[in-house]
């Protein structure tokens, strides 16, 4: 009896020990997960504040890709591109109508095969203390130009000759053929003759003489470099989202973003007192294209139709907030070579169904094309709006969007009716002829859409061996105007650059072409 | 045998490893797309395009190519960058630190907030706490990744001012994108928790532990726990490895320098040499993952050290 009172006993107390230890339990488990979880905390907020280091300011520049490659004579990305003009500098620059003008040097045309660049007395000496001198122009154009070294720039310099250096301030480029463009080839940043034939690793360790020196990359995402004139560190930073982006700049870790923002988030921003936004006119061109042997696209009734059945106003105004200006040719009105007196195509969506019914298709006939573009998000939006308002002139169009190395080679491969695209960073008038040309076509080009004309070809060859600029201005203004009849493109609009910086930033200005050089100038309030 | 087995293992793993890369070259080749348009642009010549062709050896057989490769890999020489011209190996040596410790800390945040709710939710199932706490699990599963990013951006660092928005600076920056992680990997773990101690807890060996006068506590933590460790241990082993694979949303909202998104971006740039190392990488990560899983097992469950015995 003893023994069994006991157990009843025990489990009696079991049971109740049971409920008390489940209670007990449930503080345990909830105490340990949050200390844990503040043990864990507390040790990160340690650390991260014993990594914290204030000494240095640098102003931070966010961007949406990082720059691949900080060695000119290989970089041909954007964002490269860009960074390097901080780091580099080149012989020759652009004016806002991408007109070559001098920046290293200054030239004159001794014969039309011979050119003497003088470079500048006041330039500054390389980031290592060297001077830069014509031997190092010299060897720079010279590994360019060696087909070893398999450079993305050599076939633009091809025309190249020889060189010689007459003093360490002179350098001469003799040319295999006339060209009175060429001083606008001559854009690559200039390196160290002396670093060059050593195999010095410029990639990731770049010096130039430019007025940004390399200080550090931690990691791929980050690069800091220092303003030669006052030591201000800048840190490019890469941040790929765009609304994390956004969320950064409000929160002050870093200080400004140039484009790349979609316009609902510019808009957002505008409305915030932390920070201020910019606009400004850009070169970026974005077209529709088509393929001109496929039965239906080839019909210039349907492609006039497309080019009438878009509302672009309303595309700028609603979907890219006033951020473009429409286009009506390649290059935009204010380059040298570009034509003020063309009109964009009118939003006619009336005209476009009477030239839609003149190449017999009629609502009970409709026509049916296969738009594709790229995965990017913006570019997928872009297209379903353009689908909608093709649609409403009787145009059905099946939408493809493919990740962007399919995307591209379709289009080189000709498997399209109609894609959209832009052209960006375009300075001399020679695209018409990688573009337009009919020796152009893929592998040869970037004759896409296989348009075979011979008043064009004819136009492109008067141009290009015309021997004075008016003359190429004259022969590329009709050669637009002609092209804007035969639509093999047709010409949406020029994005424009957004930049956003927080309000203690100030000095920047918007390049046409986007680049970052006036960082020179940017200050960070006190 | 032990020991046997585990060499058997290793090399079954390596064959998967060499069958992961050979079928990755082929694949990436095969996708359509050409890494030197791709890297080039669309207002460079057709001369440079050649000339980079030849200089990268994209122009040789594809035979040719996978020889080259896979005698290569033989040397661990994974090749350059045919889009930055760095060494590969240099690239996945500056991202594999980040990943292994986002890695790492979405684990120990999801172990940290998985194995308490789930035991409580088996201790009281059908109870509130169990409808809480499975809720939470719902919860966790179903907020993707690219919402709940953002979400606690917004809440830690710019609400409270607490954390960095992103980057890897310091130990602050890695709290949010483990959360993120973190959480919705706790879902399905506590899940998967509470399940197995539900099927354990009226067992015998319980009962029997029970009888011995040991406490609640000390039976669920020694007994119970224990026991249904075996298919968590399974399922935290893969979702390690999916985390050190990469969490390229994770990756992207939070700019985490990890191997996810350099795999991506080197699929959007057709950076074959890239692509091949990074999957090389993973597989192999995923491979370490599950003989260390194997090993945990045996060491939890002594029976299936004496099975391999005998």
């Amino acid at each position: 009896m003893k023994s069994m009172s006991t157990t009843r006993g025990r489990a009696h107390h079991g049971h109740m020990g049971q409920s008390v230890c489940k209670g007990w339990l449930i503080g345990l488990t909830i105490s340990s997960s949050l200390l844990g979880f503040c043990l864990f905390l507390s040790c990160f907020i340690l650390a991260g504040t014993a990594s914290a280091d204030t000494s240095l300011e640098p102003i931070r520049f966010g961007l949406a890709t990082a720059p691949s490659n900080l060695d000119p004579r290989f970089a041909t990305d954007a964002a490269s591109t860009r960074v390097n003009r901080l780091v580099y500098e080149r012989l020759v620059d652009f004016d806002h109508t991408s007109r070559p003008i001098p920046a290293l040097a200054h030239w004159e045309q001794l014969s039309p095969i011979h050119y003497r660049f003088y470079l500048d007395p006041n330039r500054q000496p390389f980031h290592d203390g060297q001077p830069l001198t014509a031997q190092d122009v010299q060897a720079t154009y010279q590994f360019i130009l060696d087909p070893q070294h398999a450079s993305p720039h050599r076939s633009s310099l091809l025309r190249i000759d020889r060189m010689t250096t007459p003093n360490d301030a002179t350098i001469d480029f003799f040319l295999t053929k006339p060209d009175l463009l060429f001083p606008a080839y001559l854009v690559i940043g200039i390196l160290p003759a002396q670093l060059i034939a050593t195999q010095h690793p410029f990639h990731s360790q770049p010096i130039g003489n430019g007025p940004f020196a390399f200080t550090n990359r931690p990691d791929d995402s980050r690069l800091i470099l220092t303003r030669r004139t006052d030591r201000q560190p800048f840190e490019f930073v890469r941040v790929p989202d765009p609304t994390v982006r956004t969320m950064k700049l409000l929160a002050g870790e870093i200080d400004m973003v140039q484009n790349d923002l979609e316009p609902e988030l510019v808009e957002y921003l505008a409305k915030d007192q932390r920070v201020v936004v910019q606009r400004g006119h850009g070169s970026n061109f974005v077209y529709i294209g088509f393929h001109l042997q496929d039965p239906l696209t080839k019909q210039l009734a349907i492609r006039q139709a497309v080019a009438h059945a878009i509302d672009r106003q309303a595309i700028i105004r609603f979907m890219l907030g006033g951020a473009a200006r429409p286009a009506s040719a390649l290059l935009p009105h204010d380059h040298w070579a570009g034509n003020p007196a063309l009109p964009p195509y009118n939003y006619n969506p009336q005209k476009a169904r009477e030239l839609l019914a003149q190449a017999g298709i009629t609502p009970d006939r409709p026509i049916h094309l296969t738009y594709t573009t790229s995965s990017d998000p913006f570019r997928i939006r872009l297209a379903t709006i353009l689908q909608h308002q093709l649609a409403k002139v009787g145009i059905a169009c099946d939408l493809r969007s493919y990740d962007w190395g399919t995307f591209y080679g379709d289009i080189k491969a000709g498997r399209f009716q109609l894609y959209s695209l832009s052209w960006v960073g375009i300075k001399t008038p020679d695209i018409f002829s990688y573009v337009f040309h009919s020796r152009s076509i893929p592998p040869h080009g970037a004759n896409r859409g296989r348009f075979i004309d011979d008043t064009a070809n004819r136009l492109i060859d008067e141009a290009e061996t015309a021997q004075a600029i008016f003359e190429k201005r004259e022969k590329y203004q009709q050669l637009q105007a002609y092209l804007l009849t035969k639509l093999p493109y047709v010409p949406l609009w020029f994005e424009d650059h957004v930049f956003i910086a927080r309000q203690e930033i100030e000095g920047f200005s918007i390049a046409v072409d986007g680049n970052y050089d006036s960082l020179v100038s940017v200050q960070r309030r006190r | 045998m032990f020991i046997h087995y585990l060499l058997i293992r290793l090399l079954t793993a390596l064959a998967v490893v060499f069958g992961v890369a050979v079928l990755v070259f082929v694949l990436i080749h095969l996708v359509p797309g050409d890494p030197v348009d791709v890297m080039l642009g669309e207002s460079v010549q057709p001369a440079d395009k050649e000339a980079l062709r030849h200089a990268l050896g994209l122009d040789q057989p594809l035979y040719q190519q996978l020889l080259n490769y896979v005698g290569r890999l033989f040397q661990l020489d994974f090749g350059h960058s045919i889009y930055s011209k760095r060494p590969i190996l240099d690239i996945i040596l500056e991202r594999l630190p980040a990943t292994i410790e986002l890695g790492s800390a979405a684990l120990v945040v999801a172990m940290v907030i998985a194995f308490p709710l789930g035991v409580l939710a088996a201790l009281y199932r059908n109870t509130l706490i169990d409808v809480g706490a499975m809720g939470f699990a719902l919860l966790g599963v179903s907020i993707p990744n690219f919402w709940m990013g953002p979400i606690l951006i917004m809440v830690g660092a710019l609400w409270v001012g607490w954390f960095p928005v992103s980057g890897r600076e310091g130990w602050l920056s890695l709290i949010l994108p483990a959360m993120t992680l973190g959480t919705a990997m706790a879902a399905i773990v506590s899940r998967m928790v509470r399940s197995t101690l539900l099927e354990v807890i009226n067992e015998d060996f319980m009962r029997t532990a029970r009888a011995k006068g040991l406490s609640e506590v000390w039976v669920i933590l020694r007994h119970g726990l224990r026991n249904a460790l075996l298919p968590v241990i399974t399922l935290l082993g893969l979702q390690l490895g999916t985390l050190l694979g990469g969490a390229v949303i994770t990756e992207t909202i939070f700019s985490w320098p990890g191997i996810g998104q350099l795999t991506v971006e080197a699929i959007q740039r057709r950076d074959y040499p890239m692509v091949q190392a990074t999957i090389f990488i993973i597989s192999l990560s995923y491979i370490i993952v599950n003989v260390m899983t194997d090993i945990l097992y045996a060491w939890l469950d002594p029976r299936i050290r004496i099975q391999e015995s005998s």
